[in-house]
This record gives C-alpha cells, structure tokens and sequence, in this order.
C-alpha cells in the first residue's frame, strides 16, 4: 500500500467520522508542484498525496485550524473548538510538540498522521530552479535536501496514525553529503563572519517569508513590525535587517526544530538555516536539549524559572 | 537596420560601465538579479529573467524622500531628489512593459511623484528579446511579446554572429551618439527582420475581463485559495507592477547636536496581515482571502479603471507563480475567474 492510498483512506475516516473538520495534507498543483492542501470533505480526500517533494511544513497552519478567534477567517466561525488532521514527516511532528508545549492549541484538537519520510527532493516546491542562473533540468538522480541528509529522527517523535515503517537502519546512506557548513562558519574569525552575514542579509528584502514559513514564529504581531513602539526601522536596510535576522535567530534558540523551511522560501538563497542551527548547536552544547522531543518549554524558561 | 558582434558589444558595454550607473544581470552568491556592473565580464547573457525586475532602479525599495532638521526654532526641510545617470541593459518586454504602468501612475496621475519621475528621466533601457518563453511566463496573453521593443529605448535581438539592434527613441539614439557602437548592416528592414525573428511562444491564456472580478468578490475561492498562503511578500516584491509603499518619519543618529530626522519610503504588500489595518484596530482584511483578493482585484479591476493605460496592472512575467513558496498560482485563479464567469 502507498503512502498516498493511506493518507487517503485516514483522511476520509476522519472525516466521515467527523473526528476532524479538516485535514491538512499535500496535494499535486496544475503545473505539478507539490503544495498544502486543506480538504474539508470525505469525497475530496483523493486529491491528498504523499511524495518526496512534500517539502513544507504544514504545522504552520495550525493555529489558524484550531484557534481561529486568534487569526481572523473569512466566514464566522463556531464557538467549539476545531479539530484538525495533519500530515507531518519526522522534523514536522517536532513542531507539533513545541506548539503543544507554548499551549497554542490543545492536543485533543489534533489527530496527527505521521509519515515516515524517505526524503525531500532538491528543488521541491519549486517550478524548475527558478532561482538560479539559468533555468536546470532537475538533477539525476535527484538529490536530497541538506536537512534530509542531516536528519536523525527519520520517524515521527509524535503521532496519532502512523505510516510507514520503522527503518532497521536510521543512517541508511543519507549521510554521505551531509554539509560541513556549520564547521566552515566555525572555522571563521569573528570579523569574517561578521562580513559573511552582513553579506548575506544585505540581499534580504523583508519579505518576511521564513519567519511566515516558521511554525514558532507565532507573534500576533511581530517584534520587528510594530508600528507603534517602532523597536526596528521599518526600511529595508543592512542596519535593520542584521536586528530583524539575528533577533529572530535568537528567539527560535531551543525553539527551532530545523527543518529548513525558512531557507526554502527565501527568495534571495540566505542560508537562514545555518544561523539557526547555529544557535540550536548551542543549546544542545549548553542545555543538552533538542526542540520537540517531547512535549516541554524550552530551557529558557525551566532553568532560568528557579532564579 | 545594424546588427553587432558580441565582442564589439562587450567592449561598449565596458566602456558604458566607467561612465554611468550600468546595471545588468548578474549573479550575487547564485542569486540572478538587474545589478550594478563594473564590466561586461560580470553580466550574464542568457537567463529567463532575473528574481526581481528592474522596478528596483525606478522605485528603490527604500529611498529618502527627505531629511528633517530643527535647529533652534526652525524646522528645515530638505529634500533630497535622486540623481546620477542610469542605463540598464538586458531589459525583458516584461519588464519595461512594467515600468510603463508604474509611469501611468508615479508620473502621469496628479500628483506627479518627482522621485520616480527623476529616476525615469535618468535611465535609459537596453532590451533584449528572449528566445523562448518560461515556463511560467505568459505576456503574450497580456498583449506583450518575448520580442516586444515597444517599451525600451534600444531593443536587442540575439542572432547568430552577435546581436541586432533596433533605436526606438531619441535617447536609445542620443545614448549611441554619446557612445558610438561598431555597427554592419544587415540586409533586412525592419519588418522582414522583426517577422524572421523566430521565438517560440507559449499557448495564450483567457485573461479575464476588468468587469468579471468584482462580481466574484463574495465567492468563496478566495478564502479556499488563499488558505496556504503565507501573507510573505514575495508576490509583491518581485513584481513589476506592484507598488504600494508606507512612509515614515525616522531618527537620524547625528553628532553635530541638531535633532535631525528623515522621512523614508519603502515596499509594502496588500498580502500582509497589517496593510489594511486602520487607526482604531479595525482591520477590513483581516482574513488571508480578504487579502488575497485585494491583490488580483487590483492587478485586474482597480488599476485598469484607475489609470490612463486602461490595461490590467500585469505584465505576465510570471515571477510570482515561481517565487510563491506555496504555488498560489495568478493563473489558476484567473481560470477560475474565467470559469465562474461562464
């Protein structure tokens, strides 16, 4: 049996049954891309599927499922909380467990069908490789996404339905480019990788697509948008985008999960990841912890609690 | 009509580069964008389009309107109007057609905005035809062409032993005046050559009319379609036509003892969660179909009864369809359009 047959045959359960109000999953787009699908219908359940350009992490559409007074919907809504499926790889079911743990949402709300991923694509989500010089046909074979290679769950850590099985070897073979990007980040003296980053931002244009794309980026209104205290200027300039990105990095410290969305949707190629792995390398290092194991606070907020 | 030889180009364009602001595509760490360039060397010649237009060197994305001063008593207010000479090479139809609608508005409709006029006055535009169309492009549906020189000052054809050249306005002729181009003639004129130029173009698609969009305004697409949407701005950002700006007044950190200040002006985007929210709190787009909405009735029925051209505010460039992270495609939606309308 497929993946996609058994997300399909879930998702029409769920919602014949009426355990849920909507399943959030992955359907295949007109012009082929992979992108979010939101089915609200049993009969519509055959549009949902499963494959290795499920890239985005629909975690992030949570909260507006299940607290919609918080994010304003279109057409009122009912006072009874919602309930929603959703379709998550390993590094996506870690983000249930923060957005559980920071009480956006109350488990019971959520069925959570998980998959156990073989691996994104290169270039998921995207219509060729738009971004680059010139147009590439995808590469053969297709490689996997740097997150993908890095990744040491492989299963999901939280489910409610649980598809796939078990890998008998976590590291079958995925490790073999993993990058080394953190270490050449290290490996730089502070003024280089002062330059490096002011680099890299100065190509930023506030278009505020990772923090959109990121599941802990849930402000009702964000640090670096208010127009009425005005903490960041609200030009698109170097000055303003090194407060927004290192802010930002630090606010997902013991937060960030990694799944490398943010540098996916970035227009302009930051490796906004790297920083945020950065700083995940150094909560393990300090706190021995790893955001969305399980269902807790971060260790900014249980070891500095006692002082 | 005259036709160059790539080297003889190349060396134009060096020259070009020590005189004025010459800004091309080029790649910044993988990224294609229209760019200052020091020589031709660092230009790249064959691309579909860069990630952003070059709406960037009219309406910057951010830009000092002026500098406030008081000193004492007095309040000085100086404006500060950009200058310096601009030419931009390696234009596509799309984006020049782009740069035309933004003039519509920014120059032709009271009152007249003096930056973007400025900087329009300053700039002269060297097209080049693309060959093909993207995958995503689809200008030819919106009355554009991959070889459409109507919009450009100079206009290149990419042939086989260089590139052929058609002057389309005084200052495409004034700038080869100034900055004399070895030239052969080809033995075409301009029709036989224009209709030999062979470019592949892709299937048309119904665009719908001004009048079909507002009627759908309560249709309930809208919140289905704009469910994955991020409310980012890369939609608008990479546009050529969108141009919505918020303005502010901001400290200037100087020594010399004087308060001093500036007001600047920056992009901004229909598509977040705060454009429309007003004083109060009340907030008319709240919900992401709401915004959603807004942004291809503007494209398709705001601007065209708004503004002079009359035309629908896109170029079918296609940028959008491949930056939205989560393929909110203007396509679909305006079949969709075209399909309720039926």
């Amino acid at each position: 049996m497929s993946y996609t047959y058994e997300i399909q045959t879930k998702a029409r359960s769920l919602l014949e049954s009426k355990q849920v109000d909507c399943v959030i999953g992955y359907e295949i787009g007109p012009r082929g891309r992979t992108r979010p699908a939101f089915i609200y219908q049993p009969e519509e359940v055959e549009r949902l599927v499963w494959n290795q350009a499920c890239t985005h992490n629909l975690t992030i559409y949570l909260k507006e499922q299940l607290d919609p007074q918080q994010s304003g919907r279109l057409k009122t809504k009912e006072q009874t909380p919602r309930h929603a499926a959703v379709v998550v790889k390993a590094c996506d079911s870690r983000a249930v467990n923060v957005l559980l743990a920071e009480n956006h949402f109350g488990r019971e709300q959520l069925h959570v069908i998980g998959v156990v991923c073989d691996g994104i694509h290169e270039g998921a989500g995207e219509v060729g490789n738009q971004r680059s010089v010139r147009q590439f046909p995808a590469a053969d074979p297709p490689q996997f996404q740097a997150r993908c290679q890095r990744c040491i769950e492989r299963v999901p850590v939280v489910f409610d339905t649980f598809i796939g099985e078990r890998p008998s070897n976590q590291k079958s073979g995925m490790y073999e480019n993993v990058l080394d990007d953190l270490d050449c980040l290290q490996a730089m003296t502070p003024t280089e990788r002062t330059d490096f980053w002011l680099s890299q931002f100065d190509r930023c244009i506030r278009c505020y697509a990772c923090r959109q794309a990121c599941p802990m980026c849930s402000c009702p209104t964000c640090l670096y948008e208010r127009d009425d205290s005005l903490w960041v200027g609200m030009g698109i300039g170097l000055n303003e985008k090194r407060t927004f990105h290192l802010g930002r990095a630090f606010h997902l410290a013991g937060r960030c999960i990694g799944c490398d969305e943010c540098e996916r949707v970035c227009p302009m190629d930051i490796p906004i990841s790297l920083l945020n792995r950065r700083l995940i390398q150094e909560v393990e290092t300090v706190f021995g912890y790893r955001a969305g194991m399980a269902q807790v606070p971060p260790p900014f907020v249980t070891v500095l609690s006692d002082r | 009509m005259k036709m160059t030889a790539p080297e003889g180009l190349a060396v134009w364009l060096d020259r070009l580069a020590q005189e004025v602001n010459l800004i091309a595509p080029r790649e910044i760490d993988g990224v294609l964008l229209y760019r200052p360039v020091r020589n031709s060397g660092e230009i790249v010649w064959e691309f579909t389009r860069p990630l952003l237009s070059i709406k960037e060197a009219f309406f910057p994305a951010t830009e000092r309107l002026l500098t406030i001063e008081k000193i004492g008593q007095q309040i000085k207010l100086t404006e500060t109007l950009p200058k310096g000479e601009q030419v931009i090479f390696g234009v596509r139809p799309c984006d020049a057609r782009g740069i035309k609608m933004l003039e519509a508005l920014f120059t032709d409709t009271e009152p007249s905005d003096p930056y973007f006029t400025q900087r329009r006055e300053n700039t002269t535009l060297i097209g080049l035809a693309c060959r093909t169309m993207g995958a995503t492009c689809f200008c030819t549906s919106l009355g554009g062409a991959p070889d459409d020189p109507g919009d450009m000052d100079v206009m290149l054809y990419e042939v086989e032993n260089g590139f052929v050249i058609q002057v389309m306005t005084e200052k495409g002729q004034a700038l080869l005046s100034r900055f004399s181009l070895e030239t052969d003639d080809i033995s075409e004129n301009e029709s036989e050559f224009r209709a030999s130029y062979l470019c592949e173009q892709a299937e048309r698609i119904v665009i719908p009319e001004m009048n079909a969009w507002a009627v759908k305004f309560d249709d309930p697409y809208w919140e289905q379609v704009s469910e994955r949407c991020l409310s980012c701005r890369i939609c608008a950002y990479v546009c050529p036509t969108c141009r919505c700006f918020d303005v502010r007044d901001e400290d200037l950190l100087s020594g010399n003892g004087h308060n001093q200040s500036e007001r600047i002006r920056c992009w901004d985007s229909c598509a977040r969660e705060a454009y429309r929210r007003i004083a109060g709190g009340h907030n008319p787009r709240q919900a992401k179909g709401q915004r959603l909405r807004n942004r291809f009735l503007c494209k398709f029925d705001y601007y065209p009864r708004q503004s002079a051209l009359g035309t629908a505010a896109c170029t079918g460039c296609g940028r959008c369809i491949d930056a939205c992270p989560v393929n909110i495609d203007i396509t679909e939606v305006m079949q969709h359009i075209v399909e309720v309308s039926q």
